[in-house]
């Protein structure tokens, strides 16, 4: 591949001659010196916890070497439906966020190399991961929340929502007697039959004290009329109940309520509006029967929140903080990448007349390579085991449907389980789902001349 | 587009008023998108620390935003209440011995090995570069139960040196893949000259590999020490009297209802550290370093 | 000398080793008059989930005062907070415990008494016996020896309501369960629903169906169902689960509906209960419900919050106490241990702290004029004369079933929350997650 005549080939670990008159121990004693004391703490920190945890998966679940349970600790896998939900869930993870972890950060770390005021973008986009776990799921629980009083994602949504089609007056309302009945558009009908000189009474109840209209005064049951249908709209509510349907004192009327008359055939032939004392009055009626209702805008309900930790969206939730937070380690780790591009290679292919675009995909992607793959290999891994987001921001409720790989094993092992031996199977499960990982990585690792 | 992307490398000879408003114009499109791209990656952020200047009692029926219209209610004494509990300074201090002392570690016994896998031949060596990352797949949890026997034998229980080596062993695994990746991008020209000229591996390490690897050993350094200053569980497990900050600040928190008071404070604070780290080091991913070939 | 002269003198020496030793052996010899015990001397680790905002200011205070009379031991408090299950699981199987823990469930004291790695404490026997009734004693008792001093406990069987809210309903605090469904449907007509479930949390509403089991089949029953010795199929759990039922299958008359009451915390339901302006009336909880309703609200005792005991359901089992609380447990057996747990079985450890409020005991020795307010000597109070007192049925099964996240009896009961006229699954269900974590 050339750009210009300038080829960028990926790097390659040449074996330069050693130098003069070391030989063979020599080199070898310069291994022990530069691998020696990192491979002494990886054996005793992490190759020999990883090796009891392997022999430890084959035992019982208490009681260190318990007794020998073969491999039933590994049936668990598939027969659990929970552990099944964790490999599910993880499969999705390992699929979407390192790729977009990868391509945020590079993007982010490409772009801000042209910026003056870089360190300030970096700073913001960094800060996430400074951030601990703990707090961050507490960061994203306050956006995330349901109720859009307190969850600032569902509070936006609410001020979108409320102004395209507006709450009613009496959201919470229900009607207080079974005559008045709610229909599915959310209108309350009431089923008796009316006749001009008729009296309807709708009252309802489960009004919130803050949403009676500070005009209300006590309700008042209108006389009947000749040739007018004449009723009244009222809280049927006074401390202790009171008798439901019938216009007590104490109750209040609803002024400001859109009352409609509606024909036999549902046809709503006049409307009319409540008083302060909650009478309405519909005006020279024809012969014939009706129906009174009050209509579905007086009880529409405000914007509800989107459950965002709910049980369908709360794993996309939590990629999306995930994102939110490793993006930064991807930037930084990418920029020190771009840091060292040796300049020459670049200017030469600038001078020869390459495009940006060109250089970028032919010189610098290339040269990027190992750092994107440590990147990218490193979010896979990471990914497999996730763990804190899931546990910190999933509400308990929801901790089943998002649950992942690391957090089962948790729950198995420690928390409550006390089934180590499980536990330790799905650990070992775990490091076996990274194999596929690194074979595919291999030739990248290799090089050879 | 070209120009404007190479002319805030080049120093510009002729700056005039005019050629810099060009240059501003040019950039326009990119500073807006990424200013609304920072702006927005800022709000889970600034919604937190809103959170920690206001009351609690103010949080429980309605959200941060609040302080917009409130800014009255804006008060220091969940900060305040956090310094009143003893052992702050301590724990602040123990959780500077256990992150630096990790961190230093980590990167230059990260370093030698990365240099061994990138430039040292030996057999096997590939594979056991493979192994090496395979070990990044190793939970935290997992190993807590067997270094806990082997800690109570060794007498490293309850010190802050023993909890620093088990970040250092759990640093290495992304130490080494990091650094070897880096330094095998490394043109190896360079090196051929070196060790042509006789130089042995200990001087071409120090006086070569180490200060060209600088941007990769800024980055693993932010990050292990990062990683290290916001641990709680191992501290937690192999603590009794030694308790590094998140651990004082896990000792402060209520059983039942929300502790937001002292989380979002408390964050904040632990912020900074890690956030001064940040600043100190990514001067090191100024562009230039390997300008001109270094010799 | 004789043969008869060296058996007496064996004799007389043996019966003087006897007496030495059993004098040695007496209770620690604490010189009545000046109340310090310098014989026992020793470091006491003590890992609590008490933090420094529940509970460890005070527990200190404990500490301070038995160091006192002790001045040669020291206890070494470690405030673990909610990690405490993780930690202790971690250095009792790392084989580093420390040597005295506070466990808030029962079950899993069971297992670590089953593995064998706590160490019983009938030493304190005669002091136990003294200040708790049996009832209190069988808490702390396991495999039939005694491991653990219940040393703090919240009445559970407890109802905290708004009492504004009820006062502009017209109603007032229901003795039966009857009435309670009654008043709900009152207090809902008013405008405000009634019931404030925080239904993220699992605990919240295995506690409900809990006091609903106690109340209608009495504390026998309680207990055969916690040990699984009645299945979770059986017809007295289907018809509690219809009980719950009316209350949850309630759903315009919960705190935000069935989907709300899924996703509000524990801390949010109380909040619900006694903002301004409130959005329920009622919490079915413990004695914490107050500092967090102190902490987030501007309501005050007695004029804006009081409590209620849980209605009776079945009359003959009106007066059952459902309890959560801190089982005080030993790891190792040394003097310094011995007389610290001893300690800690008095009415005066118990005191120290009751008097500062979030504490109550069933000591009976204790007067309940040290409950600091009227509200916690309200809800406090039956504890120190209960005669059937249970533990949370979640915490004494094992912890897989009755007290992980989203699992076993947790998790189920918020599927229950979500459907409640699927009993009959339900049940199904919880029985085979019993099973298995029985096994």
């Amino acid at each position: 591949m050339s750009a210009g005549g300038i080829t960028a080939e990926p790097p390659v670990a040449a074996a330069p001659p050693a130098s003069g008159g070391e030989g063979k121990l020599g080199r070898y004693l310069m291994v022990l010196v530069f691998l020696g004391p990192a491979l002494f703490m990886l054996t005793v920190w992490m190759v020999y916890p990883a090796v009891y945890t392997i022999v430890r998966s084959f035992f019982g679940p208490t009681g260190f070497f318990g007794h020998w349970a073969g491999v039933s600790n590994y049936e668990q896998l598939w027969k659990d439906h929970n552990l099944r939900t964790a490999v599910k869930n993880n499969i999705l993870w390992v699929a979407i966020v390192p790729a977009f972890v990868v391509a945020v950060g590079l993007i982010f770390a490409v772009l801000t190399e042209r910026v003056r005021w870089s360190v300030a973008f970096k700073t913001v986009v960094f800060v996430p991961m400074a951030i601990s776990a703990f707090a961050t799921g507490v960061t994203w629980r306050i956006l995330y929340d349901q109720s859009p009083s307190t969850g600032a994602i569902n509070a936006l949504g609410r001020v979108v929502s409320d102004a395209v089609s507006p709450p009613g007056v009496l959201p919470s309302a229900l009607p207080s007697t079974p005559t008045l009945q709610q229909q599915s558009n959310g209108a309350l009908l009431l089923r008796t039959p009316l006749h001009p000189g008729d009296v309807a009474r709708l009252g309802l109840t489960a009004i919130a004290p803050t949403d009676l209209p500070k005009s209300a005064v006590q309700a008042v049951d209108p006389a009947a009329k000749q040739g007018d249908i004449v009723g009244v709209v009222w809280r049927d509510f006074k401390p202790g109940g009171g008798k439901p349907g019938v216009v007590e004192k104490g109750e209040l009327g609803l002024p400001g309520v859109t009352v409609e008359l509606r024909s036999s055939g549902g046809k709503v032939v006049q409307s009319a509006t409540s008083q302060a004392n909650g009478t309405f009055d519909f005006t020279n009626v024809p012969a014939g029967t009706y129906q009174t209702a009050v209509g579905a805008k007086t009880f529409a309900k405000s914007f509800g929140g989107y459950a965002w930790l709910g049980p369908t969206l709360i794993t996309a939730s939590l990629m999306i903080a995930y994102i939110w937070i490793w993006a930064g380690f991807a930037m930084v780790v990418i920029a020190a990448g771009l840091a060292s591009m040796p300049r020459d290679v670049l200017e030469a292919a600038r001078t020869d007349g390459a495009s940006e675009l060109q250089i970028f995909r032919r010189v610098t992607m290339p040269l990027l390579a190992p750092i994107l793959s440590v990147v990218f290999v490193t979010m896979i891994i990471n990914v497999l085991k996730v763990f804190d987001i899931v546990y910190a921001l999933a509400p308990e409720s929801t901790q089943q449907n998002a649950n992942v790989i690391a957090l089962a094993m948790f729950n198995t092992a420690f928390a409550g389980g006390g089934n180590f031996g499980v536990g330790s199977a799905i650990a070992v499960f775990l490091f076996l789902l990274v194999i596929p990982v690194l074979a595919l990585n291999v030739r990248r690792f290799k090089r050879d001349v | 587009m070209a120009a404007a992307a190479t002319a805030a490398e080049i120093p510009a000879a002729h700056d005039t008023v005019s050629a810099k408003i060009l240059r501003g114009v040019a950039k326009a499109p990119l500073n807006i998108i990424l200013i609304t791209v920072g702006l927005l990656w800022l709000v889970p952020t600034l919604g937190l620390f809103i959170t920690s200047i206001l009351p609690q009692s103010a949080l429980a029926s309605h959200g941060w935003w609040q302080i917009f219209s409130h800014p009255s209610l804006a008060t220091f004494s969940n900060y305040r209440n956090l310094f009143h509990n003893a052992g702050l300074v301590t724990a602040l201090k123990t959780t500077a011995y256990i992150a630096v002392s990790n961190t230093l570690l980590v990167v230059i016994l990260g370093a030698m090995a990365g240099y061994a896998f990138a430039w040292l031949e030996f057999p096997g060596r590939d594979w056991l570069f493979i192994g090496v990352i395979a070990l990044l797949v190793i939970p935290l949890q997992m190993a807590l139960i067997p270094m806990f026997r082997l800690y109570d034998t060794f007498g490293l229980f309850d010190t802050w040196y023993g909890i620093s080596l088990f970040h250092v062993a759990f640093g290495l695994p992304f130490a080494i893949f990091l650094l070897r990746n880096f330094f095998v991008g490394l043109p190896k020209d360079i090196l051929e000259s070196a060790r042509i000229d006789g130089a042995n591996e200990i001087v071409i390490f120090l006086r070569l590999i180490l200060p060209l690897g600088l941007p990769a050993i800024a980055s693993l350094a932010i990050f292990q020490f990062l990683w290290t200053w916001n641990d709680l569980l191992v501290a937690l497990t192999f603590g009794q009297n030694t308790t590094p900050i998140t651990v004082w600040i896990s000792g402060q928190l209520r059983e039942f209802g929300s502790s937001i008071d002292i989380i979002a404070p408390a964050s904040f604070i632990s912020l900074i550290v890690p956030l001064l780290v940040f600043f100190a080091f990514q001067r090191y991913f100024v562009q230039g370093l390997l300008a001109g070939s270094v010799k | 000398m004789t043969r008869s002269r060296i058996s007496a003198l064996l004799v007389v020496s043996m019966a003087a080793l006897l007496v030495a030793g059993l004098a040695a052996a007496g209770p620690g010899r604490s010189p009545a008059a000046s109340g310090k015990n310098t014989t026992v001397s020793g470091t006491i680790t003590f890992d609590g989930i008490w933090t420094s905002s529940t509970g460890q200011p005070q527990f200190q205070d404990v500490i301070n005062a038995f160091e006192k009379l002790y001045p040669k031991v020291h206890v070494n408090y470690k405030p673990v907070g909610n990690n405490l299950p993780t930690v202790l699981a971690t250095a009792v199987a790392g084989g580093h415990p420390p040597d005295m823990a506070d466990i808030a469930q029962p079950g899993t004291i069971q297992q670590f008494v089953n593995q064998g790695k706590l160490k019983p404490i009938t030493y304190a026997k005669g002091v136990l016996a003294k200040n708790f009734s049996p009832g209190w004693r069988a808490l702390g008792t396991f495999n039939g020896k005694l491991y653990a001093v219940v040393f703090k406990a919240a009445n559970k069987s407890v109802v905290w309501y708004n009492v504004p809210v009820f006062k502009t309903a017209g109603v007032k605090p229901p003795k039966t369960f009857a009435q309670l469904l009654s008043i709900a449907k009152t207090i809902q007509a008013s405008g405000t629903p009634a019931y404030s479930i925080g239904g993220s949390e699992g605990w919240t509403l295995t506690d409900m169906f809990e006091n609903i089991y106690l109340r209608t089949y009495g504390p026998v029953k309680y207990g055969l169902l916690s040990r699984h010795k009645i299945k979770w199929t059986d017809t007295s759990v289907t018809t509690a689960l219809k009980t719950m039922a009316k209350i949850l299958g309630d759903t315009s008359n919960v705190a935000g509906g069935t989907s709300g009451a899924l996703q509000y915390s524990f801390n949010q339901s109380v909040i619900n209960a006694f903002s301004t302006p409130p959005q329920a009336a009622m919490v079915f909880e413990a004695d914490f419900v107050g500092s967090v309703i102190t902490q987030n609200t501007k309501a005050k005792a007695i004029s804006g919050f009081n409590t209620f005991t849980w209605p009776t359901i079945n009359p003959k089992y009106s007066t059952g106490v459902e309890i959560a609380g801190d089982l005080l447990v030993t790891f190792r057996d040394t003097p310094a241990i011995e007389a610290f747990v001893k300690y800690l079985a008095t009415p005066q450890a118990a005191a120290i702290w009751a008097k500062q409020g979030g504490f109550g005991t069933g000591n009976h020795n204790m007067s309940a004029s040290v409950y600091p307010d009227p509200i916690t000597r309200a809800t406090e109070a039956p504890l120190l004369h209960a005669t059937s007192v249970v533990f949370d049925m979640s915490d004494n099964q094992p912890p897989a079933f009755g007290s992980t996240a989203g699992q076993g009896e947790w998790g189920l009961f918020q599927k229950f929350l979500e459907n409640p006229k699927n009993i009959a699954t339900i049940q199904k269900q919880l029985e085979s997650a019993a099973k298995s974590a029985y096994k």
